[in-house]
């Protein structure tokens, strides 16, 4: 019989109640309704690709624009009105929001040389929310550049007969490079971009949710123990109070990423609801673009993704330990909360100023905090693998099982010595 | 050998002296009890005692062995019981008995023994299957000094077994109190119910400010003060 085990089960079901369960069921159903729900919304306000055309000129011109328009994908929904606001008053179209004026004389304007325009009108309704009004305004905003182009060519054709128009547009169209410690490859930079960021979005604010829920657990646990008095029954039996202390640390570390796990599960089926499309586009690009990325050595490899993962279970470790020392700390559940806020500015500022600024050029102050506060690692360290710096990401391990160590210690001399019983003494009346 | 051998006590938190100079002893296979006001030391003494406070200065030995320089050896005979002790609320009675049992005993079938003597003990027959938080104090309380007697310590301390209990409940802790003390159990126990005192101990020690007044039978102390009533001693040493 192994009496970690007993003591870690013990935890658990302590920790892991039937509210807590149902907090997370609930959390997971709603992440999953909203998302879905928004995402169809979204995906139905996405197909939805009208434009309203009045065309006053009735040209050739116009009929071609129309034309280009229809093969963008745009559905062309024309206007009999006589003028803009008429067009956009009319019950017919109340339901649209992209309108486009082609203004009398637009082809005689344009083949004799000079300037003309075409207007385009994005609705945003006052009693409008949500992604729509945006969307739409995007739409318009594209259908100016399909009619742009068209025109661009319509002019070309005429002008300069003989020579392809996209030619005349674009001759030498922009190669991007990325470079990477001195290596160069030839792959668009919005992918790279998109790469990175599909890297780095999700995983801080998975490890940012572990910490959290893991320290409050521990914190709970202990300062549990201390109110119930429970503590002073296991602190005078035979078993080894560093035993304690790591079973503590155990129990919440299971909970917290099984938590955690379920947390992300929801985030992820909320966003990719709300963000299928941009999202599958992403990941098309960011796989084509896959070899390039692989070159210039952005991919982690899973050596890489090991070491990210060790980093991530020493933040957590730290976490623990830190709020355990908080816990020991705490007269009562009550003060919890009030305990908890070193722990949370502190992981707020490793998670947020890497953030906003770049480390390998921020002033030595800075540096010193962000690298002394074990969770920066942690955050740092899919980046860092990313780049190449594997030696950053030994060293930040090395300093948070360092940090680890010494607060285990501490917690554990804690447990042993009455501290945390002649705290509640001093505050108490009965001696 | 005596249970408890306590000589010259000092604690002292920062700058308040709770117990000061303390010197009694107890004896195997008695029930010996503390009593005093509010505050003046006594759960202090049995804390230490139970090796979780260690002395400012002074001695403490259980069976011979010192709480301080042989705590764990102390733990390995004793079980104490703080006042107004809680339990797991989200394990069952028979799931707290069993991981007691377990962290005591560290042994299955010595811990499957326990928890079915302590099961007895409780009295709470099927609602050990129910889980703590929804028991009543006194149901609470019973299974609490269950969980103290059941690894069967050389020496039991129990601050206030009986605080906060029905007439019924009280009566029933007392009773086993009783008979564990009868089958060679230590007691070493804190109350302030004057009649469960005279009731249970064979010797009382009472303490004020962190000293000890008087150490005796109920009946000596009687005699001494010229009463018949253990309340009256407990005022007249007292004040």
């Amino acid at each position: 019989m192994n009496i970690f085990f007993v003591l870690v089960k013990k935890e658990i079901k302590e920790l892991l109640t039937l509210q807590v369960i149902l907090s997370i069921a609930a959390m997971l159903l709603i992440f999953q309704v909203i998302g879905k729900s928004v995402g169809s919304q979204n995906k139905s306000t996405a197909a939805h690709n009208g434009v309203v055309t009045l065309d006053l000129d009735r040209s050739a011109v116009s009929r071609r624009l129309a034309a280009a328009l229809a093969e963008a994908g745009y559905e062309i929904r024309p206007s009999r009105a006589a003028n803009i606001e008429a067009a956009m008053a009319s019950p017919e179209h109340a339901a649209e929001n992209s309108f486009i004026l082609i203004p009398e004389g637009l082809e005689r304007t344009i083949n004799s040389g000079k300037k003309s325009r075409v207007e385009f009108y994005s609705r945003f309704k006052k009693n409008a929310s949500g992604l729509g009004p945006v969307l739409a305004a995007s739409r318009t905003r594209k259908a100016a550049a399909v009619v742009s182009g068209e025109l661009s060519y319509y002019v070309l054709e005429r002008r300069v007969p003989g020579v392809a128009p996209a030619f005349l547009r674009n001759p030498a169209p922009a190669l991007e490079f990325a470079v990477v410690d001195g290596h160069a490859e030839e792959v668009p930079l919005a992918q790279v971009l998109a790469f990175i960021q599909s890297q780095t979005y999700f995983f801080p604010v998975a490890v940012f949710f572990i910490v959290i829920l893991s320290a409050q657990m521990i914190m709970t646990s202990v300062a549990g123990e201390k109110e119930n008095k429970t503590l002073e029954t296991l602190l005078s039996s035979p078993i080894d109070r560093r035993l304690l202390v790591m079973s503590k640390l155990a129990a919440s570390a299971v909970i917290a990423a099984a938590l955690s796990a379920a947390y992300m599960l929801g985030m992820r089926s909320f966003m990719s609801g709300i963000t299928a499309e941009t999202t599958l586009g992403a990941a098309a690009g960011v796989s084509a673009a896959g070899p390039a990325l692989a070159k210039l050595g952005l991919l982690i490899s899973p050596q890489g993704y090991f070491l990210v993962g060790l980093s991530v279970l020493f933040c957590i470790l730290c976490a623990l330990s830190i709020a355990f020392i908080l816990g020991v700390l705490s007269e009562d559940l009550k003060s919890i909360q009030a305990m908890m806020t070193p722990l949370m500015m502190a992981l707020m500022l490793s998670y947020l100023l890497p953030i906003f600024i770049d480390l390998s050029s921020a002033n030595l102050g800075i540096k010193f905090l962000l690298y002394a506060i074990p969770f920066t690692h942690a955050f740092m360290a899919p980046q860092n693998m990313m780049m190449g710096n594997t030696a950053q990401v030994l060293w930040g391990i090395a300093y948070q099982a360092a940090v680890f160590t010494v607060c285990v210690v501490y917690a554990a001399r804690l447990f042993s010595g009455e501290a945390l019983l002649t705290m509640r003494l001093k505050f108490g009346r009965k001696r | 050998m005596n249970a408890v051998e306590i000589r010259g006590l000092v604690k002292k938190y920062a700058d308040f002296e709770a117990v000061s100079g303390l010197t009694f002893d107890v004896r195997e296979g008695e029930i010996f009890a503390l009593v005093g006001p509010n505050g003046v030391g006594k759960s202090t003494t049995l804390k230490t005692i139970a090796t979780i406070l260690s002395p400012s200065s002074g001695s403490v030995a259980v069976f011979g062995l010192d709480t301080a320089r042989e705590a764990h050896g102390v733990r390995e005979i004793i079980s104490y019981l703080p006042e107004e002790a809680g339990a797991y609320k989200n394990l069952t009675g028979r799931e707290y008995l069993d991981f007691m049992a377990l962290v005591f005993l560290r042994d299955k079938q010595k811990a499957a023994a326990a928890v079915a003597f302590g099961s007895e003990l409780s009295g709470l027959k099927d609602r050990l299957e129910d889980k703590v938080k929804t028991y009543s104090k006194g149901m609470t309380r019973k299974l609490l000094l269950a969980r103290a007697v059941m690894v069967k310590p050389k020496l039991a301390i129990l601050d206030e077994p009986t605080s906060g209990l029905d007439i019924v409940n009280g009566y029933e802790i007392r009773k086993t109190i009783k008979q564990l003390a009868a089958g060679g159990m230590t007691f070493l126990i804190s109350s302030h119910n004057m009649s469960e005192i005279e009731f249970l101990s064979g010797r009382i020690g009472v303490i004020n400010k962190g000293k000890l007044l008087a150490c005796d039978t109920p009946a000596a102390l009687k005699t001494r003060f010229t009463t018949d009533d253990l309340e009256e001693v407990f005022i007249k040493l007292t004040q």
